[in-house]
C-alpha cells in the first residue's frame, strides 16, 4: 500500500494538500506533519510493523528545526529506501535546489506551491509509484 | 772717266807680264783704292785661294803654263771662288768657247785684244753687281725654302691642276705620318675623310685665288683630324701650284665643344633648376637673375634685374637678414635665415638663400645669391608647430596624464597630470617602461601586460583598459587607460601614445552601486520567499474551491483560510514598503 505523509510547518497549507491529496483519490487518509522530525519518527516507527509499505512523502524545504534537506539526509541512511518517493513541495523552485535533489535517490518531482490538479495527476503517473493508481 | 771710289781687291792669274801691267794700268786709271795680287800660275793661284782673302774679283787668263784643260782651270778657280765674281781674258777669238765658260759659271769673257780701261772695270763691276744679286736671291730662296721645311705649320706645294703633292714640309710628315716619298706619290684628295665635292669645288672656284676651308683629313693611321686650310697660289719650279698651310684644329674643336657642353650644363642648371640663382652687386642690386625665376616666382628676370633686393624681402624679415650680410666679404658663403619674399602675383614665397662672395671672380664679379623656395615646408612647419601647440594646450587642460611612450629607446614621457594626479615629483619618476609596469596594482599587472603584448605582437592599433595605479604616497589610484599606437614606415609600432584618466571617483561609485546591488538582490530574495508563501496559499486555496464547488462543507473554512492568508500576505507587503524607505 502507499502511505502519504505530508511535512509542512504551514497548517493552511497542509489543509490544501490534504484536501487536493485526496480529492484526487491519490490517498483518502493522508497523515501529515507540522515539524520533519515528527514525522521521521513516525516513519521509523512505522516500519518497525511487518507490513511492506510505500511512502509518499510531500517534503517542504524551509522548515524551522529540521528542514526538508536534513529530513532527506535521514531517509538516505534508511534500508529499503527505494519505498520512499519524495515530492519536493516549495513556494519557489530555486535552480539550486533542484540540482541538490538530483543527489538523493529518492526524490522523485518537485511541486512549486500551490499544489495544482495538474501537479495531482502528474504525481500518480510517477513510473515508482503508479502501479498503485492503475484502475482494475 | 770718273775715278770709282770704295777699295777694289782683284786677283790677277796672269802668266804673262805684260798683261799684267796692261790690267794694272786699265785698274788704277779707274780706281783710287786698289789692291792687286797677282798669281803667275794655277798652283800659285790655287794656294791664294785656299787663304780666305775677300776678293773681289778673279780675273782669269785662261793660257797658263801648268795647266791645258781650262775647263778644269775654270771650274777649279770657280769652286774657290766664294762667291767672287771669275772673269775670264783670253786671247782666242772663238766666240762659242766664250760662251762654253759661261755656262760653266764665270760671270764675263773679254777678249785681251779688246779690252780697255772702261770696259774692264765696267766688266767688273756688272759682274760683282750681278754676283751680289744672285747671291741675294739665293740666301733669299734659301730663307723661305728654311721657312717652308721648318715651320711648325704643316705646309705643302701641290700641282694646281692635279693636285699631286709637288713638296711637303717636315712638319706635314710628322702630323700626317706619310713619308715624303709616300706623299710625292699621291694627290691631296687621298687625305680627305669628308665632303670631297664641297673641297673639289672650293678649289675650282678659287683656281687663281686665296681661299680657306675647313676640312677633315685622315692620317696614315685612319685617325680623323680637323683641318683649318689656307691656300695660295704660287709659280713652282715653272708650274701652276699652290701652297698649303694646313692647320690643326683638332684639339681647339675638342676644347670648343666641352666648352659647348659645358655651357650648355651650366645653361641647364641655372634655367631649369629648381633654385633661383642671381647676381648682386655690392649694394644688393639684381646685375643677373635666373630665367627659373619665373617657374618659382611667376616673374620675367628682366622685371627684377637692376632693381635692390630688399624691395622684394618682407619689411618684418629685412631686419634679419641685413643684420646677417653686414658680415659679407669675412666669410666666402653663408647661409641666410630663411626670410618671405614678394612673388610675381603680390604674394609671400618662403625663400632660403645661400650667398657666395664672388666678387674677386672676374667672370662674376659680384655676389651669387642662390635661393629655394621653401613655402611648402613651411606651411608644413607651421601647421605641425600648431599640432604640436595643440597638444601642448590639451596635455595641460585634461587632469588626464598623457604619456608618449618611445618603443626602440624605452623612454615614457609624462605629462605634469604624473605629478597633479599622482603625486610623482620629477626627480622620482623614470622614463623606464619597467617603472611604469612597478606601479600597476599586482593583481592587474598580469592582465595589463598581456593587453599590451596585443599591440606588439597582434598589431592591434588601440588598446582601453582599467587598472589601478600606484601613486607617490603608496595608494592606488582606478584609471582608465587609452592608448593609441603610432607605428614607423615598415608598419612597425614606434612610439605609444596613452591617456591615462582616474576614474577612482567613477569606480568608488560604480563599486558602492555593484554592493548596493548585491544587497538587493539578496532583500528581494528573501521578500520574494516571504510574499510567495501567503500567495501560495491563496492561490491553493481558490484552486481547491475551484474544485469543491459541489462540497459545501469546507468552503467555510476555505474563504475564512483565504482572509487570513490576504491579510498575512498584506503585511508583509507593507513591511516591505517600510523596510524598503529604511534602506535608501
Amino acid at each position: 500500500m502507499l502511505e502519504v505523509i505530508i511535512v509542512d510547518d504551514d497548517q493552511i497549507v497542509v489543509f490544501i494538500q490534504k484536501k487536493m491529496i485526496t480529492n484526487f483519490e491519490i490517498a483518502s487518509h493522508p497523515i501529515s506533519f507540522n515539524l520533519a522530525q515528527a514525522a521521521l519518527e513516525h516513519i521509523i516507527k512505522d516500519r518497525q510493523s511487518d507490513l511492506e509499505k510505500d511512502y509518499l512523502i510531500l517534503l517542504d524545504i524551509n522548515m524551522p528545526h529540521m528542514d526538508g534537506w536534513d529530513f532527506l539526509d535521514c531517509l538516505e541512511s534508511h534500508e529499503k529506501k527505494s519505498n520512499y518517493h519524495v515530492i519536493m513541495v516549495t513556494s519557489s523552485i530555486d535552480r539550486k535546489d533542484k540540482e541538490k535533489a538530483k543527489k538523493y535517490s529518492t526524490v522523485r518531482y518537485f511541486i512549486e506551491k500551490p499544489i495544482s490538479a495538474q501537479d495531482c495527476e502528474k504525481i500518480k503517473e510517477i513510473s515508482e509509484i503508479s502501479h498503485f493508481f492503475e484502475r482494475v | 772717266m770718273k775715278k770709282r771710289s770704295g777699295e777694289l781687291k782683284v786677283l790677277v792669274i796672269e802668266d804673262n807680264p805684260g798683261d799684267f801691267i796692261l790690267i794694272e794700268d786699265y785698274l788704277s786709271e779707274e780706281h783710287n783704292a786698289l789692291e792687286l795680287q797677282r798669281a803667275e800660275t794655277f798652283k800659285s793661284a790655287k794656294s791664294l785661294l785656299k787663304v780666305p782673302s775677300n776678293f773681289d774679283t778673279i780675273l782669269l787668263d785662261l793660257s797658263l803654263p801648268d795647266i791645258n784643260d781650262t775647263e778644269i782651270l775654270v771650274k777649279e778657280i770657280l769652286a774657290l771662288s766664294y762667291g767672287a765674281p771669275v772673269i775670264v781674258l783670253t786671247g782666242y777669238t772663238n766666240k762659242e768657247y766664250g760662251v762654253k765658260t759661261l755656262s760653266w759659271g764665270v760671270s764675263d769673257y773679254l777678249l785681251k785684244d779688246e779690252i780697255s780701261a772702261s770696259n774692264l772695270s765696267k766688266s767688273i763691276h756688272y759682274s760683282m753687281e750681278r754676283k751680289k744679286v744672285q747671291r741675294q736671291l739665293y740666301e733669299s730662296e734659301e730663307k723661305y725654302r728654311t721657312l717652308f721645311d721648318f715651320s711648325p705649320l704643316p705646309m705643302w706645294v701641290l700641282d694646281r691642276h692635279s693636285l699631286e703633292f709637288l713638296s711637303v714640309n717636315q712638319a706635314a710628315i710628322e702630323l700626317y705620318g706619310y713619308s715624303r716619298e709616300e706623299f710625292m706619290e699621291m694627290t691631296v684628295r687621298d687625305l680627305w675623310a669628308e665632303d670631297p665635292d664641297r673641297i673639289e669645288k672650293t678649289v675650282e672656284e678659287n683656281f687663281h685665288d686665296f681661299f680657306t676651308v675647313k676640312v677633315k683629313h685622315h692620317t696614315k693611321s685612319g685617325q680623323g683630324i680637323y683641318i683649318d686650310v689656307q691656300s695660295n697660289p704660287i709659280q713652282f719650279g715653272g708650274r701652276q701650284a699652290r701652297v698649303t698651310l694646313a692647320h690643326n684644329i683638332t684639339e681647339r674643336l675638342k676644347a670648343e665643344e666641352r666648352l659647348k657642353h659645358s655651357q650648355q650644363r651650366f645653361k641647364a642648371l641655372v634655367q631649369d633648376g629648381s633654385d633661383l640663382i642671381s647676381i648682386l652687386d655690392e649694394n644688393f642690386n639684381y646685375i643677373y637673375v635666373s630665367p627659373s625665376a619665373k617657374n618659382i616666382l611667376g616673374v620675367n628676370p628682366e622685371r627684377i634685374e637692376g632693381r635692390n633686393v630688399f624691395d622684394f624681402i618682407h619689411r618684418e624679415d629685412r631686419e634679419r637678414i641685413e643684420n646677417k650680410i653686414q658680415y659679407l666679404g669675412k666669410k666666402k658663403a653663408y647661409q641666410l635665415p630663411s626670410y618671405r619674399y614678394r612673388d610675381g602675383n603680390g604674394g609671400w614665397r618662403w625663400l632660403e638663400t645661400i650667398i657666395s662672395d664672388l666678387r674677386d671672380d672676374p667672370a662674376v664679379n659680384g655676389l651669387v645669391a642662390n635661393s629655394r623656395d621653401i613655402t611648402k615646408f613651411k606651411v608644413q612647419e607651421k601647421q605641425l608647430r600648431e599640432s604640436l601647440e595643440r597638444y601642448d594646450i590639451v596635455a595641460k587642460a585634461t587632469s588626464d596624464l598623457i604619456s608618449d611612450y618611445n618603443i626602440k629607446n624605452d623612454v615614457f614621457q609624462y605629462s605634469n597630470a604624473i605629478y597633479d594626479t599622482f603625486g610623482y615629483t620629477k626627480d622620482k619618476i623614470e622614463t623606464s617602461k619597467q617603472w611604469w609596469q612597478d606601479k600597476i596594482h599586482p593583481d592587474d599587472k598580469e592582465r595589463v601586460i598581456e593587453a599590451s603584448r596585443g599591440i606588439h605582437e597582434r598589431g592591434q592599433k588601440l588598446l582601453n583598459i582599467e587598472y589601478r595605479f600606484k601613486c607617490a604616497n603608496g595608494n592606488y589610484k582606478y584609471i582608465l587607460d587609452r592608448s593609441y599606437v603610432i607605428t614607423d614606415a615598415n608598419d612597425q609600432p614606434s612610439r605609444i601614445i596613452g591617456s591615462m584618466q582616474d576614474i577612482t571617483e567613477r569606480r568608488k561609485y560604480i563599486n558602492a552601486i555593484e554592493r548596493s546591488n548585491e544587497r538587493l538582490r539578496e532583500i528581494a530574495w528573501t521578500q520574494y520567499h516571504v510574499v510567495r508563501a501567503p500567495l501560495a496559499r491563496i492561490m491553493g486555496l481558490i484552486e481547491l474551491l475551484k474544485n469543491q464547488r459541489n462540497n459545501l462543507d469546507n468552503i467555510e473554512e476555505i474563504i475564512d483560510n483565504i482572509l487570513n492568508s490576504s491579510e498575512e500576505l498584506d503585511k508583509v507587503i507593507r513591511k516591505i514598503a517600510n523596510k524598503t524607505e529604511e534602506e535608501f
